[in-house]
Formats: C-alpha cells, structure tokens, sequence
C-alpha cells in the first residue's frame, strides 16, 4: 500500500519542480535583458573559473575586472565624443574547450556583447577562435601563451603576451650568460599538458642556443609523483633546472627537492613565480627561485587611466588584496587596447560589419600603457601576437620579485650559485 | 488501442525537435544540440549499463576513439572530408571493444567497472603521449560553422540511436536475451544463450554509437584534447544521466540526459560568475538520489493514489524508520 | 646502483603516501559495500584544514591530525546513515544509487570548498616540511617516513580492532551478512555510521598529511578518488592488508618506469599494469573480503 502513496506523492513532487523548472527555463532568456537601459559597451569575458585552471582562469578575470571597474569610475569609456559605461558578462569554461566554445556563442549570441576578453588557456582559445570568426567578434586575449594559438592566424583574436616560445629560451640564455661560475649543464622538466610542455620546449631550444649541455628533458603527467623525476635528476649534477608548469607543480617541484635534499645552482621556473602565491605557500624556500616576466612594477611605462606601473601595482593591490603579476597586468591592459580601438572606431558597434571594424582598429593598435608598448604582429608565426614585451629574468629576493637580468634591466645581482638548503 | 497516444507523443516531438531552427538563436541551437547529444551518449552507455547489467566506468574512451580518428582524418596529413571519417571511427571502436570486450567481461560488478576505467584511463595517458594525436596540446579540425547542419545531424544520430535501441532491445529476440543474462547470467547460460557472445555484442553496439557521437562532437567543437573527449567526467555524465532517468529504461537516457544537462547549462548561465553553481548540481544529484531513485522514468509507471506527504517521505527515508516503499 | 636503491626507495615511499587513504576506503567498501566518489573530497577538506590550523593560528600542520580525525570523523558519522540508507533502497541497483550519491556530495563539497576557500594552491607547514634522512646514498624525506609509518599504525590499528574486539567481531559479521548480523543483535544501522565516521576521519588525516607532502586545492581531490579505486580494485577490495601491498607494488612501478623509461610513461604503466592484472587475477591480488 504504501509504496503506491509513495509513488503519487513523488510524482506531485516532480511536477512541481517540473514546473518550477520550466518556468525558470522560459524566464531564462529575459532575465539578462530586462536590465539593459542606457547604452553600454558590453564585454564578454569567458575564462576558467572552475577546473583545473580555476588558479589562473580567476587571475585572468581580476586583471580584466580592474580595468573595467577603474574605466567605469572614471565615467566609462569615450566613443564617438560620448561616455559609455562597461558592462562585463562571464562565460566559465570549466577549463574545458568545448564549454567555452559554449560560453562564447552564448556572450555573442544571448548577451551581445561588443567583444570578448580571452580564456586563459590555450585551449579554450582555440577552440573559442572559431566562433568569433562566425560572428565576427574580435577578442583581446589577456592570457593565453601557447604558440599554436598564432600559429593558425586567427584573424579575430589578439594577443597581449608574446607566446612562451619566444621568451623562455631567451630567459634561460641569458641566465646562462651571468652565471658565475659558469653554468655548463642544464635538466629540463615539463608537465605534460599544453603550454607547460611548449615552455619546456622552449628552455630546450634555448639550452642548444646558448651553448648549454642538456642532460635530461623530462615531461610528467600533471598529478605525478615528483620523486622519482627529481631522484634521477638530481643523479645528474645539473647546474640549472629549468621548469615548465602551473603553480601547483612549481611548488611541489620545490618541495621535493627539498626533501630530497637537492638544490641546483638555479632553479628557472616560467608562469606563476611572478604570483605572490607562489611565494606565500613556500614561504622562505620559494627565494632564489629565478623566473620570466614580461612585466614588472619597476617598468619605465604609463598611460591615463592606471598612471605608471608601479601606481598599477599599489591600486590593484588595495582592490583585491595581493599584487598583480604580469598575467593580470596583460589583462588589464586589454581593456585599454579595446577602449583605444573604440574611441578610433567613434561608435558603438552595432552590427556585425561594425565589430569587424572593431577588429580592423584592434589590428591597427598601436600605443603605450603602464603593461608596456602593445602593437600587433601582422604576419609570421605569431600573426596578432604583441611581441613588444621584453621578457626579464627575475628572482624570488626576501620573498618579493625582483629583476636580475638582463644587465641593463636589473634591480638587483643575482643570487648564483643558489645555497644549499638549511 | 493503448499504444496510440505514445506514437502520437513520438511524433509530436520529432516535429516539435525538426521544428526548432525556426524559432530559437543560435545560440539555444548550440544548447539544443548539446542535449541531443548528451541523450544518445546516455542512450549508448544504457546499452550496456542498463541492458545488459555491466557497468562500464570507461565509455569515453569510444567517445573518444570516435573523436580522435574524425580530427586525425581530417586534420592536415590526411585532409579527409567529414562523412569519411566517420566509418573508421565506429569500425575502431567496434574492433576495440571487440577485443577488450573478450576479457573485460568475464568481470562482474565493480570489478568490470574499474576495469574498464582503467582501460580508458590508459588510452588517454596513451594519447597524452602519442605523437599523432598531438600530445595534451590536443588537435584542430577546419571549422565548419554552420549551426543547422550539426543541429540535424546530431538529431539524426539521436534517431539512429533510440531506433536501433528501440527494435533491438524492446523489439527482438536479443533484447530478451541481453536482459535475461543482467538479471541472471547463469540461468541464461543454462537457457542456452550464448551470454559471452551476447554480452559482447551489447558491449560493442554501445561502444559504436558513443564513438559516432564523439565524430560529431569533434567536427562540431572543431578542437580536442585528451582531456575533451577522453576525460573521466564524461563517462561520469553518462552514468549519472542514466541513473537519473532511469536505468535501463528505454526513455529514461533521454529524459536524464537532456534534463541534467539543461539543468547545468541554466545554472551555468544564470549563476555561472562564480563556481557556486558546482555545489548547486552537487546538491541536485543528491536530492534525485534521495527523492527520485527509480529516475525520472519511474514517475511514469507507477499508478497510485494520494497518500503520506512527501515531507514524512522524506523524513522518513532520511532517519531510516519507517516509509519504507 | 645507488640510483637504484634511491629508486625504490621513492617508490615504497610513493606507495606509501597512497596507502594513507586506501586504507579506509577499503575499510568503507567492505562493510558498507559502497564505493564512496567522496573519497578525494575528504582529502582536500583534511588538508584544507591542516592550512587553516597552521595559517590561521600559527600552530604546526601535525597538530590537525587529531581535529581533522574528530571533525570529519563526526561529519562522516551523520552523513553515513544516508549513504547507507541508499545502499540498503529496493531501487534496481541500489550500489550504483550509492555511488551517484557520493558523486554528488564530492560535487557538493568541491563547488562549495571553490566557491568559499578560493582558488589558491595551499601548502601545509610542519615541523618535518623539507626534512630528509641520507641513509647511505639514499636521501628519504621525513613527511613521507611519517605517511607511511601513519599507513601501517592505521592499518594496524584497524587489524587490532577488527579482529582483537567484541565492536570488531560485529564489523566483520556485518560486512559478512548484514540480515544475520542485525539478527544477532547487531545494530547494523548504527554501526554503519560509525565505520563511515571512521573512514571520513582516517582520510581526512590522510589529507593532512598530502597538503604537507604535496599542495593542496579544491581541483586536486578526482586524482585522489582515481587512485584509492585503483588501489582498491588491484588489493581486492575490502581488503586492508591487499591495499598497502598494492599500493606499494604501484609506487615502486611508478617510480621504476619514472626513472629508467621517462617521466612521462610513469601513468601510462601504471594504468596498463592495473587493468592487465585485472584481466589475469580478476578478484585482485588477494582476494577479497576483511
């Protein structure tokens, strides 16, 4: 008997969360458009906010923030002689490509947004490259680093950040080149996932060019054991170890060679060292790690809305609490590529042949902000990349970031040949 | 006649579904396609799992078998059209099913399940390595942007699905066999069926359909990686669609597929500016579980009149005395 | 030669640290017969945990180990019932049911640790963090001396309860037949809970000592949960005794193939190895049962 009752009193139960459902459902579409009022410039930001990727898919989105919140308060931004405020939309990829192509269409489509701001992986951008050529929206990529994002000449899409290709293996020369004594034997280890592995190809290259013995080039999967890598490396007596991965694999890698004992003369790490997380979860053993930055606080550059780097720097650290590493900075400067290309453009984009248009101004960028001197490739392997940055070797001094090389821009000497531990 | 009103049910809908270009953006196009696809992969997971009792925790390796050979086929070296690859992909996943079927199945319950997780696991740490399928950088497929054709042709799919599903597991001969071998496989075999080359068969149709949606998914999304189509979350989807539709029920991966799936993209839309949606579909799947453990197809076949309040129901399953069903 | 020893060193060591939560899931699998999703989720939130207690108030990461087995050890306890009750339903595949639940609470508690701990990547300090042995060429870190001496205690442990006491007799009954133990006088119900309680706890101090070993973050529990089944399945499962050996047969071979094939294989091996054991042994290693 009672599983009779059970079963009607379920079933009143799914009709009317079907309904409720349902309701939401048709309600869905509306909810986004019954706000908007005056006319704004509206940006669509679609980045990992969830996933593996969430560490840096979160910073992406706060350097992007910033600059619309800063524009904003300072009364929008100027198209055709008149203020518009910016209006930001999100998209999460869920650090999955398929989703963020999701996350596109639906920016583009159901919240028309005037253009989009870049995933922070390479492979959402790849996969987001398509729809934007379809709607012919053009996005400003504040993160993505991988060169086989330019290498497929994506006309809608622009890059902030020179791919790592190009400043990795430079870095590591240029290391090579103040060590003293000199350094001779380099081990190189990558994670195995995109732009982690494209870094440690990077440091490989720039090993053979700088002279420099390559004595082991590692890959391990994202959620290996370290030890055994680091054992066998360690056997090898190298003088530098150069790293390619995110945040989480740079401090494992730290830690274990720490309980391994091992310490190399330098350790040269790409992405995430910059980040003063890095710094707070190793505390004092995250010092004499070296890094790449294409952006630094201490960079002689400025523009209207953020005034100097340095200025950058202390605002976004009142805002949300840590200071911005270069990723954020690329970010921030998106928005000042995109009200730059705007204000060019004298209006709203409207229609699609308005937001090409939009691309045509972007392609044409051509200014100075606190982040550095941006302009757009407009041919060869890194076709719309912003190759302007000069990369700068920098070390985890006392638990802040500092320049060491090359000469002309250090802030300081570099701590070669590293102590041991303890 | 009784079965009048679910014929005109089914044709409603296919009109409704053949319809729909006509009146939403693209963009509900996008979700719409989505959920198609979600509901045969669930449909092609229920095959197995729900059919014939084996519960395979690595189906997105056909998924991503099917994946991998439209974007290897039609990438650069080869350069093949679309309607080419996608024969190679289902006779690889035949072939491998075929021959990972052989062994795997003599595993039952959570043996074959991790099992054959382990075997998709291993595809994917062999593809992060290989160098023709591009490594963890994944590949890139000529973009093809027309919504209508992935639309229909994702519909057509669905329909292949649920109709070869329909004649052969409702319909025929083999669908009695493949049940009788879930509900006991030693009586079965004493029935005279031949459960080891039923079970593989079952197997190796499931394995079929998963990759014919995984060569659509490629050419849609126009980019892969191992983790996009090869990740354990997708077989998880599957599993948890079924499960909430109803397992082993012909309609069931429908409802489940496409109801769990809009379900995460309206929370995505609507709450999607912080990772708190997680914990709302977390919270979800747990209230189904609770509240709805026959799935959503259950509520269909039951008759009853009212009765206790779904409060006491619940209170009553929850601290375990009493409200039994 | 000594990169050899080193080798297996790492790899018993390796074996060791997955061991830490094997052990309990293996404990839950055979009592309560649910293969618990969660598994990762409790991982993190010891480890979590650990880093609140050492950040916050600035006492050693260790000191978690006995707030983490209370705190989670309680959660686990009221939690337990539902799973069980879902285990125990007349739905069609009432372990399948289970195991969507616990899907869905590593879900809940992921979303939920996302949305409120953020999305940094958290290291636990201890007094051992960065500590090693040299032990003739061999250099042996002390925070993985301390996970596997954890894993055996645990094991230990459990074996004394289980076969040395009266509460462990009625786990073994009730894992061997849960209507004839709950007609023994069993409250099966109750002693459910707790075995669930126990698992939460014993896992979550195993996290403890992950965040202090490796880092810690909401995205990392899955690879925790892949490895615990794994090592559950290659052990038999339920089978305590099973877990350390596999666990420490899946260290060594992943340390092996690290070191003499290439980093990037280490996985590959590991997968491979685990389903051709499978297909030759199909009920593990051992066997199965407590």
């Amino acid at each position: 008997m009672s599983k009779k009752s059970q079963g009607i009193s379920r079933r009143r139960f799914i009709h009317t969360g079907a309904g409720a459902l349902g309701s939401f459902a048709l309600a869905a579409p509306f909810i986004r458009t019954a706000r908007a009022q005056a006319p704004t410039i509206k940006v669509g930001v679609i980045t990992s906010l969830s996933g593996e990727n969430i560490f840096g898919g979160n910073l992406t989105r706060r350097g992007y923030d910033f600059w619309a919140e800063m524009a904003n308060q300072k009364g929008g931004v100027e198209v055709g002689g008149e203020m518009l405020k910016v209006e930001m939309f999100y998209g999460d990829d869920q650090s999955n490509p398929a989703t963020g192509a999701d996350a596109a269409e639906r920016l583009i489509v159901q919240e028309e947004v005037d253009c989009l701001f870049g995933p922070y992986t390479s492979g959402s951008t790849i996969a987001v490259q398509p729809i934007c050529q379809k709607y012919q929206v053009p996005m400003i990529s504040g993160s993505a680093e991988s060169p086989n994002v330019w290498k497929a000449k994506p006309e809608f899409n622009f890059g902030m950040i020179p791919a790592v290709d190009n400043s990795a293996g430079r870095s590591l020369g240029v290391l090579g080149d103040m060590s003293e004594p000199k350094a001779a034997k380099v081990a190189v280890i990558g994670v195995n996932e995109p732009f982690s592995k494209e870094t440690g190809e990077g440091f490989q290259a720039g090993a053979e060019e700088a002279g420099l013995e390559l004595v082991a080039y590692e890959l391990v999967p994202a959620t290996g054991d370290l030890t055994p890598t680091i054992s066998k490396i360690a056997a090898l007596k190298p003088d530098i170890v150069a790293v390619g991965g995110h945040e989480e694999v740079l401090i494992n890698v730290v830690k274990t060679s720490k309980s391994l004992g091992f310490r190399p003369a330098a350790l040269i790490m790409h992405y995430g060292v910059t980040n003063p997380a890095y710094a707070e979860a190793l505390g004092a053993d995250a010092d004499g790690t070296t890094g790449i930055s294409v952006w630094l606080p201490s960079v002689p550059y400025k523009d209207d809305l953020f005034g100097t780097a340095q200025e950058y720097n202390e605002a976004s650290h009142n805002r949300w609490g840590s200071y911005p590493d270069y990723t954020e900075a690329a970010c921030s400067a998106s928005g000042l590529v995109l009200a730059d290309a705007l204000k060019r453009l004298g209006k709203k984009p409207a229609n699609p042949a308005d937001k090409a248009a939009l691309k045509d101004a972007i392609a044409e960028t051509d200014i100075t902000t606190f982040y550095g001197p941006v302009k757009f490739e407009k041919e060869g392997d890194h076709y719309h990349d912003n190759i302007q940055p000069v990369p700068v070797l920098i070390q985890i001094q006392d638990g802040s970031v500092v320049a060491v090389g090359p000469k002309d821009a250090a802030a300081a000497d570099l701590v070669y040949p590293l102590p041991a531990w303890n | 006649m009784k079965r009048w009103p679910s014929i005109l049910l089914l044709v409603v809908i296919l009109v409704a579904l053949a319809l729909l270009p006509q009146f939403v953006n693209a963009y509900w196009l996008r979700i719409a396609t989505g959920a198609l696809m979600w509901a045969g992969l669930a449909c092609s997971w229920n095959i197995i799992g729900g059919y014939a009792g084996y519960i395979d925790f690595g189906h997105s390796a056909f998924f991503g078998i099917g994946a991998y050979a439209t974007a290897i086929l039609m990438g650069g070296s080869f350069g093949w059209p679309f309607a080419a690859t996608v024969p190679v992909g289902l006779v690889a996943a035949a072939l491998v099913a075929a021959v990972i079927g052989g062994p795997t199945l003599r595993l039952r319950g959570a043996y074959f399940a991790i099992a054959t997780w382990a075997f998709a696991e291993m595809l994917l740490q062999l593809v992060n390595v290989l160098e023709i399928t591009g490594g963890t950088g994944g590949l890139s497929l000529p973009p093809f942007l027309d919504e209508n054709f992935f639309y229909f042709t994702m519909l057509a799919a669905v329909a292949l699905t649920y109709g070869v599903t329909w004649l052969l597991f409702e319909r025929s001969r083999f669908g009695y066999k493949v049940k009788a071998l879930r509900d006991h496989e030693a009586a079965a075999e004493s029935m005279g069926i031949n459960t080891s080359l039923v079970k593989l068969q079952a197997f190796a149709l499931s394995a079929v359909l998963a990759a014919l949606f995984g060569s659509i998914f490629a050419y849609w999304v126009t980019f892969i990686n191992p983790k996009s189509v090869l990740g354990g979350d997708i077989t998880d989807q599957m599993v948890v669609m079924v499960l909430l539709g109803g397992l082993g029920s012909f309609w069931g991966p429908a409802l489940g597929g496409v109801a769990l799936f809009l379900i995460n993209r309206l929370i995505w839309m609507n709450f999607g500016d912080t990772a708190f949606y997680i914990a709302i579909l977390g919270a979800a799947i747990i209230l189904v579980v609770l509240f709805l453990p026959e799935g959503i197809a259950g509520l269909f076949t039951r008759r009853g009149k009212p009765g206790n309040s779904l409060l006491r129901q619940s209170l009553a399953r929850l601290v375990g005395r009493g409200g039994r069903a | 030669m000594d990169l050899l020893l080193q080798t297996l060193a790492n790899g018993i060591l390796i074996g060791g640290v997955v061991a830490t939560f094997a052990i309990g899931f293996q404990l839950t699998f055979g009592v309560l017969h649910v293969i618990d999703f969660a598994v990762g989720a409790w991982v993190i939130l010891g480890g979590y945990l650990a880093y609140f207690m050492s950040s916050l108030l600035g006492v050693d990461g260790f000191l978690a180990l006995p707030v983490a087995f209370v705190l989670f050890g309680t959660l686990g306890y009221l939690i337990g019932p539902i799973i069980y009750r879902v285990r125990n339903s007349r739905t069609a595949r009432p372990e399948l049911m289970a195991l969507a639940l616990t899907f869905g609470l590593f879900t809940l508690l992921r979303g939920g640790m996302l949305t409120f701990w953020g999305f940094n990547t958290r290291s636990v300090d201890t007094a051992l963090s960065g500590g090693s042995l040299m032990i003739g060429p061999v250099a042996v870190p002390m925070l993985r001396v301390v996970a596997f001496a954890f894993a055996m205690a645990a094991a230990a442990a459990l074996f004394f309860m289980l076969y040395r006491t009266r509460y462990g007799l009625a786990i073994r009954a009730t894992a061997e037949n849960r209507e004839t133990a709950g007609l023994m006088g069993v409250d099966v119900h109750r002693l459910s809970a707790t075995v669930y309680g126990i698992y939460a706890g014993l896992t979550a101090m195993a996290g403890v000592l992950m965040g202090a070993i490796y880092s810690v973050n909401p995205e990392i529990g899955l690879r925790y949960t892949l490895f615990a089944f794994f090592i559950a399945v290659l052990a038999g499962l339920g089978s305590v005794g099973g877990a350390i050996l596999a666990a420490l047969f899946l260290g060594i071979i992943e340390a092996v193939v690290a070191t003499y094939w290439g980093s990037a294989y280490s996985h590959l091996a590991i997968f491979a190895t685990l389903y051709l054991v499978l297909l030759v042994a199909p009920k593990g290693i051992l066997g199965r049962g407590l």
